[in-house]
């Protein structure tokens, strides 16, 4: 086991030497110019050369690398040449980071407090209507796509909406619930993070459903499970004691393989509900060639996988020998 | 999923572990977010209501932190402030986003007024030789830095060699201050010293340029040229404008990025007009603006195409909080004469009269901007209306287009755009469809991001966009600024690859010119002669739209980077 | 691995019974009409389309649901109806596209990997962990936008400039991207299952009588791994749609006015979500299509799942 760990830790070095050479090589050789977007439609020939010349740019492409990965083991991830125009890439990181980790963390928590009952809830009364309808909750929730989600629940709450019982003579005024859709990214103290953290969280409801709802239906059929009911347990007993503790135990794995996840945002609802966080800076980033703060983000991001998919390995090389020797 | 049993106990082990790592993970985090929120100035998690779908707004003015935009209780300005500015090193400035925040907190030796006239700003006056080619600027005695330390003519040197340092990085170097003598050296490392700028004493100083350029003074108000403190620059670092020392009328109090920029009054500031807000808090990234202008959370803000027809209806109460005011640009259709079929004039100039622009700009922007028929647009010093005007006419263009080399066998297009999302290209699709149904052109769009974009236009010689379309925005005020740069042969902003050699020997006609009359005649000809070639189709002339609550005063958005925020008051 | 037995002693009726568990359970017959429409539509989409997909009409924009115009005029006046037909063709097309892209560097990578371990299984499992490692969408999008600019030089310099023009190198640009990351799920996958079936009796036994590995892997392995293949790919199609869509919104994929989904709902929906509810129907019929679509995959993706593995829905 401590080989096995041990191995799949050496690849660490190798695969971010592999990703950051792609990243940089994208970065240099690619199309567009940082410096290109920096200037702008008033790119004076003279003020490029120059510019390239002091940063470095004209040299051969090894020598850059070279340049990047000394400075970047020494701790310097350079400075942002655009978008935050001579920020040192690790305090924008710093800033954007427990930015989206925050968001995530809630979207994670939103996730098991809603998959987690529906699944059981489901798995329990298999193939009811209840069932169904779970399962087709949970699904629509993925179906949505997010750049249509995010103008529609912006929308809902940040208007006055009127509904009329005219039959009873009754009328009600939901909203504005303008904190929500409003203001700027305070923290997960702050409204603001609801509605973001809700549509991330819908991937993340519908894997804890589902595989609550199968783990669920596995355990319920195990014998022991028999068991208890043959000895006259309360059902109830049966199913928190026995059934629900042996099917959290997938839960748990999948929880580690998000921790990964954690780093990376999504940048299409960052970018729409302006929060600050790892996946907007990409997406500026990428749009502004800034690809200091680009190579850094993916390193960043690859690291965190390579540690949670290493948590899940262990757990599966403990739980199946045959994979162990990958 | 296996379910073999003798695995069982590992399972509940793996399983706990990875409970309590993540568990940890998050304990950690929220732990850190905590004490970050902690750290925030003026803030308590436990002062905001707990998130949950029934959280109601904070009432504003009972919760006086800097967090919840509060309300004007003081002499606070609130505008939406957008993305966050790129920098606010006055050495760094190229765009305007920026460039409004660095012209509140820094200053010059000259400025634009409201007018966009050039007037004293720190210098109080100045001479220029009889060559045109020396300004001595006297600087007043009374301006100081926003620490209280006198501004010296030593610290204008200090400030020009600053961005001539090629250390510096300073991407507008060259545009600004290359006509310094000097400058070009010591950016190229060949000098140590600016040469052209000379301390005469503490308070005069002589700047000499290579050539008489009527423009140059235009030049000097741009933020490249603007006074920096040495201290500060030298003991902040790169990052030294966290906590800038500049001299202009507003200080900068905080800059939370991504959330909220904060300034202040400059209590001790040398100008004529004085700062009148305490405050002014621009809202990073918060959502809608519309949407919270109209709940009093903005004093003010931009209409976009959105709200744009509600709030041109008289009877909307937004109409009478409605300011119109040009914008110095011109947007331009590009055709570039290298590539075929646009090495033909007749099929640049029957495109231009295919495409009905007034219909385009009714359409696709609701009126906002306005059709253009010039180059130069309306406000800038020799603009004048021409004598015939560019017109919709279809079948003129389809005769044009078969008296053409063309004729019958025109290629197929490819009309290339800035755009992200559809809606970007709403305009060129309608253009396009125009040119199908009048021409029966086959033009395809192509939309690519700013970065690919400037890339390729970088080079005229090398471009293989055939088509496109470019705003081009007043740097400074002067003709020269649109006909010098965009249709000088050798220009390398000559987007269309246009080449007339009487365009040139007019250009150069006005740039010698000393009586501004002759030389706006001389560019007005030069206008002429290009539009008559058609390299370009002039489409519209962006204006800009704004909305101000009554009680805020003298409230302006200047085409161009001025201070402004001196001028706006609140009264009620 | 219960599953893969029961599976082999149901083979001969396989298809027979997998066709009735689908038929019986109402949500995944519901999502194989809905996908069945959607192919339909996109196979005959000039004739179900009643105008052409870019005719604009300016006199008659943002003009209501009618009886001319069953989903309302866009922008441009151009028929929304029309357009949204279209777009199921440029949705199946890509789906199609990727989806083949998919299979054909997930499967043999896949297989080959597992067959063999040692370095050929080091060297693929690596390039799909970095593969994985890059953010998701923000990875295809980069990938997009960073070959499209050369994949269009290269065309025009290449005298393709008439296809070029004609928008299938969009096409062919979202695809690459999507097909060259997506691969490294399904080949992870392959790789489990062929690990395996590997050890099971049938296998070996034709390792030892000296059954080529090609043939091994063709015959008797890859057969027996079609089941989580196919509901891992009936799974993904949704979300290659709304990734498809995603590129489009980003103005990557399709080039307007031809319409995609994606490109529609960026469209309008970016524009007039703030103007409900006059415009309502702009932004709700083309994200609800894409949404009902991706439904439909994930839900017949879903009864697949359950008619092949009937014991454990996973």
């Amino acid at each position: 086991m401590t080989a096995f760990i041990l191995r799949r830790l050496l690849w660490l070095p190798v695969l971010l030497f592999f990703i950051s050479l792609i990243t940089f090589a994208l970065g240099v050789y690619g199309p567009g110019d940082p410096l290109q977007v920096l200037l702008g439609l008033r790119a004076n020939p003279e003020t490029i050369e120059r510019l390239r010349r002091e940063y470095g740019f004209d040299q051969p492409f090894h020598i850059q690398y070279l340049n990047y990965v000394t400075n970047a083991l020494q701790g310097n991830f350079g400075y942002s040449l655009v978008k935050y125009r001579d920020q040192p890439v690790g305090a924008l990181i710093a800033q954007a980071l427990p930015v989206t980790i925050q968001l995530n963390l809630v979207a994670i928590f939103l996730g098991l407090g809603i998959g987690v009952p529906l699944g059981l809830i489901a798995g329990l009364k298999r193939d009811s209507w209840i069932d169904l309808l779970i399962r087709g909750i949970v699904i629509a929730g993925i179906s949505l796509p997010i750049i249509f989600l995010n103008p529609v629940l912006t929308f809902l709450f940040s208007r006055r909406h009127d509904l009329v019982f005219a039959a009873a003579n009754l009328k009600f005024s939901i909203g504005p619930i303008l904190p929500m859709v409003q203001g700027y990214w305070d923290g997960i103290f702050s409204a603001k993070v609801i509605l973001p953290a809700f549509i991330e969280s819908l991937g993340i409801i519908a894997v804890m459903t589902r595989q609550m709802r199968a783990g669920m239906i596995e355990v319920l059929s195990e014998d022991y499970i028999r068991t208890a009911r043959a000895k006259g347990l309360r059902e109830r007993t049966v199913i928190l004691r026995h059934a629900m503790r042996n099917a959290l135990i997938p839960i748990a794995t999948i929880l580690g393989l998000m921790m990964g996840g954690l780093v990376a945002g999504s940048f299409l609802v960052e970018n729409w509900f302006g929060v600050p966080g790892v996946g907007q800076l990409a997406f500026d980033a990428l749009f502004a060639r800034d690809y200091y703060i680009t190579m850094a983000l993916v390193l960043l991001i690859a690291v965190a996988y390579v540690f949670s998919n290493l948590v899940v390995d262990i757990t599966y090389g403990l739980l199946d020998p045959r994979i162990r020797k990958a | 999923m296996s379910n073999s049993e003798n695995t069982g106990g590992n399972r509940w082990l793996i399983g706990i572990i990875v409970i309590l790592l993540v568990a940890l993970c998050g304990a950690v985090c929220v732990g850190g977010g905590v004490l970050y929120f902690l750290m925030q100035p003026g803030s308590s998690p436990l002062a905001q209501p707990a998130p949950g779908f029934g959280a109601t707004p904070p009432a504003p003015g009972k919760q006086p932190t800097a967090r919840a935009p509060v309300a004007p209780s003081r002499n606070i300005l609130r505008l939406p402030g957008g993305t966050d500015p790129r920098t606010l090193d006055p050495a760094q400035v190229n765009d305007t986003n920026a460039g409004e925040y660095v012209a509140e907190i820094f200053s010059g030796l000259v400025m634009l007024d409201q007018n966009l006239k050039v007037v004293p700003d720190i210098a109080e006056k100045w001479d220029v030789s009889e060559d045109r080619k020396t300004y001595t600027f006297y600087l007043r005695k009374e301006v100081k830095f926003h620490d209280g330390r006198p501004v010296t003519a030593q610290d204008f040197k200090y400030s020009i060699e600053r961005v001539a340092n090629p250390a510096t990085l300073s991407p507008t170097a060259e545009n600004y201050l290359g006509d310094i003598i000097g400058v070009r050296e010591k950016l190229s490392r060949k000098a140590a010293e600016v040469s052209g700028v000379q301390v005469v004493d503490d308070y005069t100083v002589k700047i000499t340029i290579d050539a008489p350029k009527s423009y140059f003074l235009a030049k000097l108000t741009f933020p490249t040229a603007y006074i920096v403190d040495k201290n500060n620059v030298e003991r902040g670092g790169r990052t030294w404008t966290d906590k800038p020392n500049g001299t202009g009328p507003f200080k900068l109090k905080e800059y939370v990025r991504a959330q909220r920029i904060i300034l202040a009054k400059n209590e001790n500031y040398y100008g004529e007009s004085k700062p009148k807000l305490d405050e002014v808090q621009f809202i990073l990234s918060g959502g809608s603006a519309m949407t919270m202008y109209e709940n009093g959370d903005l004093e003010s803000v931009y209409v976009t195409i959105s709200d744009i027809e509600r709030v041109s209806d008289p009877n909307s109460p937004l109409n009478k909080q409605l300011f119109i005011g040009p914008s110095l640009s011109t947007g331009f259709i590009v055709f570039n004469t290298r590539k075929p079929p646009f090495d033909d004039p007749k099929v640049r100039q029957a495109f231009a009269l295919a495409i009905d622009r007034q219909k385009v700009i009714d359409v696709v922007y609701r009126k906002m901007p306005l059709v253009a028929s010039t180059i130069l647009p309306p406000g800038m010093p020799g603009y004048a209306e021409p004598a015939n005007k560019l017109t919709y006419d279809p079948a003129k263009a389809k005769q044009l287009l078969a008296e053409s080399k063309y004729a019958g066998k025109l290629p197929d297009i490819t009309w290339t755009t800035i755009g992200a999302g559809g809606s970007a290209a709403q305009n060129v699709q309608v253009m396009a469809g125009m040119l199908k149904d009048n021409l029966g052109a086959r033009v395809s769009i192509q939309q690519t991001d700013d970065a690919s974009f400037f890339n390729t236009i970088d080079d005229p010689t090398k471009n293989p966009y055939q088509m496109f379309d470019v705003g081009w925005a007043a740097d400074y005020v002067d003709p020269q600024n649109f006909l010098d740069i965009l249709f000088r042969s050798t220009s390398t902003q000559n987007w269309a690859s246009y080449g007339n050699p009487e365009v040139d020997k007019l250009l150069d006609q006005a740039a010698l010119e000393k009586d501004s009359t002759t030389r706006f005649k001389l560019y007005q000809q030069a206008e002429q002669l290009i539009l008559t070639d058609a390299p370009v189709i002039p489409f519209s002339h962006s204006r800009e739209y704004w909305l101000t609550k009554p009680y805020v005063k003298g409230m302006i958005y200047p085409p161009i980077i001025i201070p402004r925020l001196k001028y706006v008051s609140i009264e009620r | 691995m219960a599953q893969s037995d029961l599976f082999a002693t149901r083979r001969q009726s396989a298809q027979a019974y997998i066709l009735r568990r689908i038929l019986t359970n109402p949500p995944a017959a519901l999502g194989a009409i809905v996908i069945g429409l959607m192919f339909v539509t996109a196979l005959f989409a000039p004739f179900i389309a009643p105008y052409a997909y870019d005719q604009q009409n300016l006199d008659q924009i943002e003009k209501p649901p009618s009886a001319a115009h069953w989903f309302g005029t866009d922008a441009l006046g151009r028929d929304m109806f029309s357009r949204i037909v279209w777009g199921a063709r440029s949705a199946v097309f890509v789906i199609l596209m990727v989806t083949l892209v998919n299979l054909a560097l997930g499967i043999p990578l896949g297989a080959l990997a597992g067959y063999l371990e040692g370095w050929a299984d080091t060297i693929i499992m690596r390039v799909a962990d970095i593969l994985f490692a890059f953010p998701g969408l923000l990875f295809v999008f980069f990938v997009a936008s960073t070959i499209k600019p050369g994949v269009m030089h290269w065309a025009r310099s290449s005298g393709l400039s008439e296809l070029a023009n004609t928008g299938y190198l969009d096409y062919a640009v979202v695809i690459l991207a999507l097909g060259v990351i997506g691969w490294a799920g399904l080949a992870r996958l392959i790789r489990a299952q062929v690990l395996t079936i590997k050890q099971r009796e049938f296998v070996l036994g034709a390792r030892a009588i000296g059954v080529p590995t090609s043939r091994i892997i063709a015959r008797h392995i890859l057969p027996n791994a079609v089941t989580p293949i196919i509901v891992a790919m009936s799974m993904g199609l949704g979300d290659i749609a709304l990734s498809e869509g995603y590129l489009s919104f980003l103005g990557i994929g399709l080039q307007p006015p031809a319409p995609s989904w994606g490109n529609i709902i960026a469209e309008n929906a970016g524009r007039y979500w703030r103007q409900f509810p006059q415009m309502i129907w702009l932004v709700f019929i083309p994200g609800l299509v894409l949404a009902a679509i991706v439904f439909a995959f994930n839900f017949f993706g879903d009864g697949l799942n359950e008619a092949l593995n009937p014991e454990i829905s996973d």
